[in-house]
């Protein structure tokens, strides 16, 4: 028979283990745009969210730099700027991307000489491959620049049975280079 | 009396839009009360149109509305869908309650589907087209953290037709059912199952789950592989108890847990019904006087309804993936395999897996063994049920004789599968037709190794009376080695060409130890090419 004390016990441990800290991994949601700056960029302020207004023509001219246009236009791309000692140290750019079905959100962290910073998925809704969440997947990625492939089998480690979403990660690393320097925020 | 008119006037109107706006009942208000309520309103009303005039007037500082999506160009099929509306960035959905989220009940329909085209030297086999099977696939987010996802699967399927008729013969009406259906089709429920994550590292999944032992049985779409045939182990000469996809209804829990330096670990852990024996009788009068009675025993996958053993079975996988791209992962499962009639006898499955990638390299493989625990005492049992049902059915000839045929089964099956894989694309071919306009193209070279060993296989039991009479068994193996060229467009179609050669004992028939090979008694090696496509949406 369980004592009461045990239950207690046992019910508290659970929730300890399973609160809020725990279920926030799991749900489709892991980050705001304020925290995936945070993140990326750990050692530099963040300022304010600005949004960037994909009119058509950054449209095209985010075209003419990935030479391909993307599997989806974003209404609008919100920028952080991060800046470190007065100076711009990078960018984190929210982009999105179709994996399989559905588009993936990321916050693309890029440094002020156009290279990759870090990654962070902020939004994964396919059924499978949640696997491009993980660091040791999304630190392939760094020091990358607009002129890699960032494509799976070629410069990227692919995840089996995730392909697609692993596609959508190059193809979002890649747009978010383009929307800056399409907006005149990197040279 | 105008104003009280138009109060009553009022009260009614309003009455009737509250009626109609909701099912709620709502207490009744007097004319005043409601003419004051309308004032209010009226205020508001007019605050909120001085907000908007106001904005207006102020410069905007929201940005310009977005342009027509465009329509992709060179993606490949899969990220190609319409622009769907745009989602909400991360902040939107936090902001919201938990079953609110942007993209509940976003049901996707997908699927795969494959179909091969074989030259064989074996006679029966010939030269022939075969629709492997087609696949339906969907899944939804039901609420954050409440996903469900489910799989039909159409097998050699051309067509299921159905016939109910009340044919007229002198005078009587008589009453008939027919089924008719393609040779060897099967429309199977692979997958209906809703998950409930409580944390990331303990997910609960209930409903028709594909069963974790081994790496196939849970990855077995066919466009996700190279080849156009799948493994001995897992498929055409089953060491796993029941055929891939082999999946039960149950429930349990799944899991990954972030080991940091360490990698990545997993697990997924069921209860299910379990495999259990189906029988098929058919029984003969002879002239002679005697009853013979034929049993075709095969195990199969638990049933869906009630139970028809008291005892489950379970399973568990465990993994570590230490980097990306390399995993290496254990399995068990164990269960009752006899219905409640037959004596209780237990089967149990131990498996290895793993997968290797060094550059353009990739080494994935899978052992399996199995155990089928008192094949003889279940022997034994049927033809007790046998011979019981006859004497309940009122026949009670001289000699009873009753021919068992154990579809595979044997004291032990082991087996494993080993591919070797080498994946490039040359760059002179990007500027043509296999190149453009895709994004990732991928040429795949692969050798298969598989190897299979029975121990005491069973032949054939033959009872008279209700003894067991005779058990004959025998030691076999399957070999096969096969070697597979594979083009991939884009990552979800797969054009595959392989050639393929099958044996076994010397002097014996493949069409014994296997479920595909329909051999002739001496026929103990298959040569085949095969050209195979592959594809997933």
């Amino acid at each position: 028979m369980l004592s009461r004390r045990r239950f207690l016990s046992g019910a508290t441990g659970a929730w300890l283990v399973l609160g809020p800290a725990g279920l926030a991994a799991q749900e489709g949601t892991f980050l705001t745009v304020e925290e995936a700056a945070r993140q990326l960029f750990p050692d530099a302020a963040a300022g304010a969210p600005r949004t960037l207004a994909a009119t058509p023509a950054l449209q095209q001219r985010i075209r003419d730099l990935l030479g391909r246009p993307p599997s989806f236009w974003e209404e609008s791309y919100r920028v952080v700027t991060v800046t470190r000692a007065d100076a711009v140290a990078g960018y984190v750019v929210v982009v999105e991307e179709i994996g399989k079905h559905r588009p993936i959100t990321f916050a693309v962290g890029i440094r002020s000489d156009g290279k990759l910073q870090d990654m962070a998925v902020l939004a994964y809704r396919e059924a499978y491959g949640g696997e491009i969440k993980d660091k040791r997947f999304l630190g392939q990625y760094r020091e990358k620049g607009l002129g890699d492939v960032l494509l799976p089998y070629r410069d990227i480690r692919n995840i089996s049975g995730a392909t697609l979403s692993v596609q959508a990660t190059g193809r979002a690393a890649r747009k978010a280079i383009a929307v800056l320097r399409a907006a005149g925020d990197l040279p | 009396m105008a104003a009280r008119l138009r109060s009553v006037l009022l009260a009614v109107f309003f009455t009737m839009l509250v009626s109609f706006g909701h099912a709620a009942p709502v207490d009744a208000a007097s004319p005043e009360e409601l003419d004051a309520k309308l004032k209010a309103l009226q205020e508001q009303v007019d605050a909120l149109k001085k907000e908007i005039e106001r904005s207006r007037q102020a410069p905007a500082v929201v940005a310009p509305p977005a342009p027509a999506p465009a329509t992709p160009v060179g993606a490949p099929p899969a990220a190609q869908p319409s622009p769907p509306p745009t989602p909400a960035t991360a902040e939107q959905p936090a902001t919201q309650p938990a079953t609110k989220a942007p993209w509940v009940t976003d049901f996707k329909l997908g699927g795969y589907g494959s179909v091969r085209f074989e030259s064989s030297d074996v006679d029966k086999v010939g030269d022939t087209f075969t629709f492997r099977r087609f696949v339906l696939s969907g899944d939804a987010t039901i609420a954050n953290r409440i996903r469900g996802v489910v799989e039909l699967e159409f097998e050699h399927l051309t067509e299921l037709e159905a016939e109910k008729s009340a044919p007229s013969e002198g005078g009587l009406r008589g009453f008939s059912n027919s089924i008719e259906s393609s040779n060897g089709s099967e429309i199977s429920l692979e997958q209906a199952w809703v998950e409930f994550a409580l944390a990331e590292w303990l997910r609960f999944r209930a409903g028709m789950l594909l069963v974790p032992l081994g790496r196939f049985n849970i990855a077995h779409d066919d466009n996700r592989w190279d080849l156009p045939r799948r493994s001995l182990v897992d498929r055409g000469v089953p060491v796993l108890p029941s055929t891939a996809a082999w999946s039960e209804v149950g429930m349990g829990f799944a899991g990954d847990i972030d080991g940091g330096a360490w990698g990545k670990f997993g697990y997924q852990v069921y209860v299910m019904n379990g495999v259990t024996l189906d029988a098929n009788l058919e029984t003969i009068a002879r002239a002679s006087g005697e009853l013979e009675t034929e049993v075709e025993i095969h195990p199969q996958r638990g049933t869906a309804n009630i139970d028809v053993k008291k005892d489950k079975a379970g399973a568990l996988r465990v993994f570590w993936s230490p980097s990306l791209g390399n995993e290496i992962g254990t399995s068990v499962y164990y269960g009752r395999y006899t219905p409640d009639f037959l004596p209780s006898e237990t089967v149990w499955s131990l498996a290895a897996d793993g997968k290797l990638t060094l550059g353009p390299f990739e080494i994935e493989g899978q052992y399996v063994y199995t155990r089928w625990n008192g094949i003889k005492h279940v022997a034994q049992g049927f033809a007790n049920a046998v011979a019981e049902q006859e004497l309940a059915a009122g026949t009670s000839p001289l000699d009873v004789v009753v021919e068992f045929e154990l579809a595979g089964l044997a004291d032990s099956k082991q087996g494993y599968w080993l591919d070797l894989r080498y994946r490039f694309f040359p760059e002179f071919l990007r500027g043509t037709v296999f190149g453009r306009p895709f994004e990732n193209p991928q040429f795949v070279l692969t050798t298969r190794w598989e190897q299979v060993w029975m121990h005491n296989l069973v032949k054939e039991i033959v009872f008279t009376g209700s003894t067991v009479e005779d058990i004959m068994r025998e030691d076999r193996f399957v070999n096969r080695a096969t070697l597979g060229f594979t083009y991939r467009p884009v990552s979800l179609v797969a054009f595959q060409l392989a050639y393929e050669r099958t044996w076994t004992d010397h002097g014996k028939s493949l069409a014994s130890v296997t479920n595909f090979i329909p051999a002739r008694r001496s026929e103990d090696t298959q040569n085949s090419f095969l050209f195979g496509v592959a594809f997933g949406f």
